[in-house]
């Protein structure tokens, strides 16, 4: 009796081991991604406890993961960094085909290029990146990027852009017809040159504080996403979300686990608590982007009436991996133009 | 040598190399190695980085001198230099007024001094970001004057917020020096005629100057890094050459001219720093 005892006992010890890491789970998602409600309320269920990080662009959690240990379960960047983590070899692999978040996807969020098989991802968000303006700055019209890029006498000075090329490059090349991620040196130039004939007229590149800097009229137009745009717009400023004729970037952020992390388990729970439809929908109205999971409709506060900003009616391109030649000359344009 | 004299600094060596050495030889290994294709590196000799800081490659694909860097490291210089100086310009009153009070004023307004040190740097600047700003009073103030533009986004603001950030690091040592002048020295100024000035200049300054030459190179050094004043408050529209490493390491995603810029910046911190040692042994040696 005694040895079984003895042997019940250290199994007792073994089971509670990894249940005690099984008790947190990190996660590393975009600054304010994920409503705080939601969160108590799958500690609740799970008694996990859920710790957040936050990051500002798909850069900073790539260089995160890169430097390795990153102690994170969960990550959530864009499509493009999803594609560069998976081939560099970042990501566990959570078989995301199985899970029950999978089968709550919109069906042409599934099979894209950057998770053909869908091994690594869960769609979490969509949006767009585009500009805003502050009708108190600036009443004409705003269906093309020219008004950003070349700015009429109303924002003059009063442009502010992001800190990072990703999205303004893209921006600028979809404002000029030249295909996103180019080797072109020719193509590129032209890029670089309208940034360069831009920069007198913009005030700041700052991916920072951008909400008070466009409410309060601080600057007239700023490079933004969608629902930032309105969620501002809702607290009150009078700002309106530009459709570009041209095109809107898009972007689609997914849940993914970098390799070797402690808590795999949890982060599929999560996953799927999230994709559920009553959460997905508390999920979707606190942060104010399209989501690609199914909702509850009759809870769902952003319609196409009183939220145009989601429900862009010109193109929208998705920004892409970028080759090393290519992203090189991203880098330049922009190390050029900040020198 | 006693045993002690020898063993008692292990410690401090263990430290040193741990926390000190062995990361900048890692940096200095990477700032050599090859690149990866998103971020990252491989462990293969190419120390074309190096050439990258003067030389690149053109919009017509020729490889060039290109100043942009060398632009880049000129305005960082500038910019520690300019905010160094103004520390100082503005500590040695300080200091002074600080120095000549009672013992228990003069707790009081160190403690002062060293008060914003309890708050995170990056709420500081934001601080500063709403004070210059158009809603801000000195923002609001400077339209009331007839101001021309805003006060934000503009080197000066990014000046304003590195002498804010840095002068209790020129105040500290500026004061501990002034508070060593033997009042003796300035009554014996005094009577041999001295005028105010004079007394000022020839003897309070020399007997001050190892105070002001330890807090120079406490503001210039961690200046020369700085990140989050051009970002915040410069908006971010030239890069210094601590917003260019970030830009390597985070968009451009090339880590070896991270790091080797990162290494350029680390060389110029030394020699400062060895300069500083030279004077100070000098100054030693008269004495």
């Amino acid at each position: 009796m005694k040895p079984k005892t003895l042997l019940g006992a250290a199994t007792a010890v073994a089971l509670a081991l990894p249940a005690y890491a099984d008790g947190t789970l990190n996660l590393y998602t975009w600054s304010d991604s994920i409503s705080p409600e939601l969160i108590e309320k799958f500690e609740a269920q799970t008694g996990i406890t859920v710790n957040t990080d936050g990051f500002n662009s798909n850069e900073d959690a790539l260089t995160k993961l890169q430097a390795g240990s990153s102690g994170y379960d969960i990550v959530t960047p864009s499509q493009h960094f999803v594609k560069i983590m998976i081939d560099e070899g970042l990501l566990e692999d959570i078989g995301a085909k199985d899970l029950a978040a999978y089968a709550q996807v919109d069906d042409k969020w599934k099979g894209q290029w950057w998770d053909p098989e869908n091994a690594y991802s869960i769609p979490l968000a969509y949006g767009t990146a585009g500009f805003a303006v502050n009708r108190d700055v600036y009443e004409g019209p705003v269906d093309s990027w020219a008004v950003y890029f070349t700015p009429p006498a109303d924002l003059k000075g009063k442009v502010a852009s992001l800190s990072y090329p990703d999205e303004v490059v893209g921006a600028a090349q979809l404002f000029l017809g030249v295909p996103f991620c180019s080797e072109d040196k020719a193509e590129m130039k032209k890029v670089y040159d309208l940034l360069m004939a831009q920069k007198p007229d913009v005030a700041a590149y700052s991916s920072d504080n951008i909400e008070n800097r466009l409410g309060t009229a601080e600057v007239g137009a700023h490079f933004w996403w969608d629902g930032n745009v309105l969620k501002t717009r809702n607290d009150g400023a009078n700002i309106v979300y530009a459709e570009p004729k041209e095109g809107l970037v898009g972007w689609l952020d997914s849940f993914v686990v970098p390799k070797g992390a402690a808590n795999v388990e949890g982060a599929k729970q999560f996953i799927d608590f999230m994709s559920e439809e009553e959460n997905a929908t508390i999920q979707y109205n606190y942060y104010a982007h399209s989501s690609p999971v199914k909702l509850d409709l009759t809870k769902a506060k952003y319609t196409p009436e009183n939220a145009p900003e989601l429900f862009p009616t010109v193109p929208v391109e998705f920004s892409k991996a970028c080759s090393p030649a290519a992203q090189d000359l991203v880098t330049k344009v922009w190390t050029d133009l900040l020198k | 040598m006693s045993g002690f004299r020898v063993w008692g600094l292990v410690p401090a060596w263990v430290l040193m190399l741990a926390t000190l050495m062995v990361p900048l030889l890692i940096v200095a290994a990477v700032s050599v190695a090859e690149r990866g294709a998103y971020g990252g590196f491989a462990w293969d000799f190419n120390p074309l980085s190096y050439r990258e800081i003067l030389f690149s490659e053109d919009w017509d694909g020729n490889l060039a001198f290109d100043a942009k860097y060398l632009a880049i490291i000129g305005r960082t210089l500038l910019l520690a230099g300019a905010t160094t100086l103004i520390c100082m310009a503005l500590s040695l009153p300080v200091a002074y007024v600080i120095a000549t009070r009672p013992p228990k004023t003069k707790a009081l307004l160190i403690y002062l001094v060293t008060l914003p040190f309890w708050v995170s740097m990056i709420v500081r600047v934001y601080a500063w970001l709403i004070i210059l700003g158009n809603e801000g009073f000195v923002g609001r103030f400077w339209q009331w004057i007839g101001g021309e533009g805003t006060l934000l986004f503009t080197p000066g603001a990014m000046l304003v917020g590195m002498v804010y950030s840095y002068i209790p690091l020129m105040v500290l040592p500026v004061f501990a020096a002034i508070e060593k002048l033997d009042p003796a020295l300035l009554e014996a100024g005094a009577d041999l005629y001295a005028s105010r000035w004079t007394t000022a200049r020839r003897v309070i300054l020399p007997l001050t100057w190892p105070g002001l030459a330890a807090g120079a190179v406490l503001v210039f050094v961690p200046a020369l890094g700085t990140v989050l004043e051009p970002m915040l408050l410069g908006g971010g529209k030239q890069m210094t050459m601590g917003t260019l490493i970030q830009t390597q390491f985070g968009g451009a995603r090339n880590w070896p001219f991270g790091a080797a810029v990162a290494l350029v910046l680390m060389a110029m911190v030394v020699l400062v720093l060895m300069v500083n040692a030279r004077r100070a042994m000098r100054r030693e040696a008269r004495t």
